[in-house]
Parts: structure tokens; C-alpha cells; sequence
């Protein structure tokens, strides 16, 4: 009976993590076939288990009581990871950006694309001028201004890497840390740390929600 | 929120996500260990395995290949091995190498240095002699000090009795012909009997790697990984460093070589292969599971070797390379 019961719990939590959108805060899209496959064959280990043993008493080991135990947490308590916090422990280290982003028009570039493209082609010039059109989070950095920021990931939330742009805030707008913003806006180049870099200049900014898929591949 | 419960929040956050990742692996692992238990008579193949001291582990190393999963999956499947009485240098050696001498780890790492074809032989070599290596040390103990106590009498079960005795293996009945070779008899398990030991398997499994995760993502958030990729272009420091993030990520093999390309360009090229050939050996995921096959010590001395034998190789290629 009990470990059918526990099958069943922890096949349903890993099963509604897909279903409810919240392995999107967690995991790259490419997984979350995998994780709801292994879901649904807890469950079902766990529905045969639990015929077999009906009436059936079982001794429930301490680590399955504790196992038990964390399976009601994530169920109860859903991940709301700092965004910001995440980004200020590690460095940022975009991988290779992919040919398609450098076709894109810049008004259609997300934040990820923008960033690898500064980062590829160092030259703030070239991209003077340019109609931005991004989404992200507030990055409340240690040393230095707040930046708008995105996570991507290759696996889960443990290899989150940030990709951060520089924004010129408005005079008056105090940009709340891991606050999601629309930015509407262009590329300017303006001196940070006696450097010429790449800035947003906004036009409009808009608090938005959390997108469904705040991770970036 | 305050900055404490933040950090709270991210680390559960950073739990879950590790987690949710691992356990396809493990059940993929656990699937795989149960249906060889039904489909192969037991005991009949593992005889065949040579028991040679260095091809013992070659074999095991080589084996990797038919599992195409990362860490996580390869302890339940080695369990498996160890129980049915498999050289033991065949059981290891698989358990060391297969995270990366597998299809799909050798695809990803391909795919994420495409440019670097010294990276694509040396993580496979280097996995595979780092493998070889750790089986022959650990083969160096007595069984009594390097299994788990369990295993232990799991594994003296399925022993011939000319090599292992009754009051060692704790069972039996007095008067068994003592046989050289264990009974091959096909006797083949109900798929009822492998749903029941499999899923308990899976249940001590999970548990151990709940810790692990849980442990893994606490480190992680009071680590900044900032401190450890500070020491960038310092040969050895790199080096060391790389390899404390690898055992402090715990990302699973097949998808490290993705994570490694974020930082690739910041470190020396020995760090970066330490980092691919550390993690899928050692680290704080599998510190919970190592315990269902092995005893302290002896994972104290894998650690260690581990440690000291990716230190060696990230150091020649760094003489090498830069």
C-alpha cells in the first residue's frame, strides 16, 4: 500500500509540474517531454502496486517518510526563484549565438539576442540608433546600475546564465528588483566605467507579469 | 522579501529544478536494472564477464555504451551488477565511465565544442582512464570495507560457495554442494516480482538523491559561482576551481558540456576538461547515492582519487594547450 501511495505522489507532482507550467520556471522546454513520461509511469507503477497490495501493511523506512515529506513541500510550495538574485551570483557567459539571430530586424531581437550580438560584435556604433523592443527582468546589481536581464539555461534553473542590457533609465523611474518590463525604446551608445557601450534608451516602459516561459534556451 | 528568504526561495527553487531533471534518469536507470533482472536469467551473464584485474574494468567502461543515461540512472544499474556478483572492477569501471562514454553525452559534447576536436577524444580518454584507474584502487579493498553492508549480502548470495561461506553469506542451507561456479539455472523472475524490487529500489533511490538535490542547491546559492570563475586563466587555480563547480553544480553528463560552454572562453582548456570529467564522477547529487553501494571510506577514497586524477590530466593538457 505505502509504496504505491508514494509512486503515486511523487509520479502526480513530477506529472503536474508539466501540466501546470511550473516546470517552465524549472527546466529547458526539450525535458519536459522526458519528465512527463517518467510522471505518468510513477503513476501507473504505483496504480498496479497499490491493487496488488490492497489491505496489504507495509513498514515505511525513515527515508521514505522524509522523501514523503519533501514530495508534500513541492507540492505546497511552488518555486519562486529571485531572478535577480540568480543573475548577481554568476558570471555571464552566453554561449555562441545562433546565425538567425543576426537576420532578425532589431526591432524583433529579444534581450538574449541583443546581448549576444553586443558581445560578438563590440563595436557600440553599429547598433546606434536601432529600435529595441525587449522583455525582462530587473537586475539589481551589487556594483552598478539596475539592468534588464533575462536567464537562459541548457538543463534546469542550476546552469541559469544571465544576459544583461544597460538601460538609461528615465529620470523619476526606480526600477524595482526581479519586476518584469516590457521596453520599448532604442540603442544609444553612452559612456559606463570611462567605456562606450550599447545602451537602451526607453521610449515606453510597461510592467508586464511574469511570462509563461521566463527561461531562455 | 527580505535578501535571506530570497536566498531561501531561489534554493528551493534551484532544488526542485535539479530534481525534476534527475528523476527521469533514475527511473530510466532503475527500468533498465529491472528489466535486465527479468530478462536475462541471473547470474548466467555476469559469469561471462572476464574477471581479469585490467580487463575487468575495460569491459565495465566500455559498457557505458548501452546506457544512454547520465550518473543518476548508472548507480541502480551498477547496484544491479554488484548484487548479481559481477567483477567488481567490471561494476565500477561502468559506473565511473558511463555517464560519458555514452551516445548521448559524446552527441551533446560534440554539439557544444564543434570547434575544439582535441575536447571530443579527451573527455571520452580521459573518462575512460579516470574509470579504469578508480576500479583498479577500489578493487585494492576487501569487499567487507568497500560495499555497502546491504549490497554486501545481496552480492554474497549470488556467490559461489567454494569462494564465499555460509556464516559469510549469512544464509544458505548447511550441506549445499560447494560449487565452483554459481547455479546458472534460468529460473526467470514474474514481472510482479520485478515491479516490487524495482520499485522499492527506486523509493531508497530517490530519497538519497532528494538529499543530494537539497544539498546541491543550498551550496549553490550561498557559492557565488562568480568566486570560482574569478581565478579564470590561472592554470592550476583554474583548474581546482572548475573542478569545485563541477561538484557543486551537479548538472547531469548530458548536458554539462552546454553549461561548460558559458564559461569555456574564461578558463584554461585543462580546467574546462576537469570540469567534463569530475562532475559525472563526483558530486553532492551522488554523494546520497553512492551510499547504496558503497561505505563511507570508500567514497572518501573515490572522491579523493577522483580529485587528484582529473587534477593531473587537467594540468598535462594545460602544459599541453597553453
Amino acid at each position: 500500500m505505502i509504496r504505491g501511495t508514494l509512486l503515486i505522489i511523487w509520479g502526480w507532482i513530477v506529472l503536474w509540474s508539466v501540466i501546470s507550467g511550473r516546470l517552465d520556471l524549472l527546466l529547458r522546454g526539450v525535458f519536459h517531454g522526458l519528465v512527463g513520461v517518467s510522471g505518468a509511469a510513477l503513476l501507473l507503477a504505483g496504480v498496479v502496486l497499490l491493487i496488488r497490495h490492497r489491505g496489504r501493511r507495509e513498514r515505511m523506512p525513515w527515508p521514505w517518510w522524509s522523501s514523503a515529506t519533501i514530495a508534500l513541500l513541492v507540492l505546497i510550495a511552488p518555486p519562486n526563484p529571485s531572478f535577480s538574485d540568480l543573475a548577481e551570483s554568476r558570471p555571464q557567459g552566453l554561449p555562441e549565438p545562433p546565425e538567425l539571430a543576426f537576420v532578425l530586424p532589431p526591432g524583433q531581437r529579444t534581450l538574449t539576442e541583443w546581448v549576444r550580438l553586443l558581445r560578438s560584435q563590440q563595436d557600440p556604433d553599429l547598433v546606434d540608433g536601432n529600435p529595441v523592443n525587449i522583455s525582462g527582468f530587473v537586475w539589481t546589481q551589487k556594483n552598478g546600475p539596475p539592468l534588464i536581464a533575462r536567464l537562459t539555461v541548457r538543463c534546469c534553473l542550476a546552469d541559469a546564465t544571465p544576459a544583461g542590457l544597460a538601460v538609461d533609465w528615465p529620470d523619476g523611474f526606480e526600477p524595482t528588483t526581479n519586476q518584469w518590463l516590457a521596453i520599448q525604446g532604442e540603442m544609444a551608445v553612452a559612456m559606463r566605467n570611462e567605456q562606450r557601450v550599447a545602451v537602451v534608451m526607453p521610449k515606453t516602459i510597461t510592467p508586464i507579469p511574469r511570462p509563461k516561459r521566463p527561461l531562455e534556451p | 522579501m527580505t535578501p535571506s528568504l530570497e536566498k531561501i526561495s531561489t534554493a528551493w527553487a534551484i532544488f526542485q529544478g535539479l530534481l525534476l531533471e534527475a528523476i527521469p534518469f533514475l527511473l530510466l536507470g532503475v527500468a533498465i536494472a529491472g528489466l535486465a533482472r527479468w530478462l536475462v536469467p541471473q547470474n548466467a551473464w555476469v559469469q561471462r564477464l572476464p574477471k581479469n584485474p585490467l580487463l575487468a574494468p575495460i569491459t565495465g567502461a566500455l559498457m557505458g555504451f548501452a546506457l544512454p543515461a547520465c550518473e543518476c540512472g548508472n548507480v541502480p544499474v551498477a547496484r544491479r551488477l554488484l548484487a548479481s556478483g559481477a567483477p567488481m572492477g567490471t561494476a565500477f569501471g561502468f559506473l565511473f565511465a558511463a555517464p560519458v562514454l555514452n551516445p548521448i553525452v559524446l552527441a551533446s559534447t560534440w554539439a557544444a565544442f564543434p570547434d575544439q576536436p582535441w575536447l571530443l577524444v579527451a573527455r571520452p580518454l580521459g573518462a575512460f582512464v579516470i574509470a579504469v584507474l578508480l576500479s583498479l584502487l577500489l578493487v585494492q579493498l576487501p569487499e567487507t570495507q568497500l560495499l555497502e553492508h546491504a549490497l554486501l549480502s545481496e552480492r554474497r548470495m549470488s556467490q559461489p560457495l567454494s569462494t564465499v561461506g555460509l556464516l559469510e553469506r549469512s544464509g544458505g542451507l548447511v550441506g549445499d554442494p560447494i560449487r565452483e561456479l554459481t547455479p546458472t539455472q534460468s529460473t526467470r523472475l514474474r514481472a510482479s516480482d520485478v515491479l516490487e524490487q524495482s520499485s522499492r529500489e527506486f523509493l531508497d533511490l530517490l530519497a538519497l538523491l532528494v538529499l543530494g538535490c537539497l544539498i546541491a542547491a543550498l551550496v549553490q546559492t550561498w557559492l557565488p559561482r562568480s568566486w570560482l570563475l574569478a581565478v579564470g586563466g590561472a592554470p592550476t587555480g583554474s583548474i581546482l576551481a572548475l573542478m569545485l563547480l563541477a561538484v557543486v553544480v551537479s548538472v547531469c553528463s548530458s548536458v554539462d558540456a552546454f553549461l561548460a560552454l558559458g564559461f569555456a572562453a574564461q578558463v584554461t582548456p585543462g580546467a574546462l576538461l576537469a570540469f567534463l570529467l569530475l562532475g559525472p564522477v563526483v558530486d553532492l547529487k551522488l554523494v546520497g547515492l553512492f551510499t547504496v553501494l558503497m561505505r563511507p571510506r570508500a567514497i572518501a577514497i573515490t572522491a579523493v582519487a577522483a580529485s587528484f586524477g582529473v587534477l593531473l590530466i587537467g594540468q598535462w593538457v594545460n602544459l599541453w594547450q597553453l
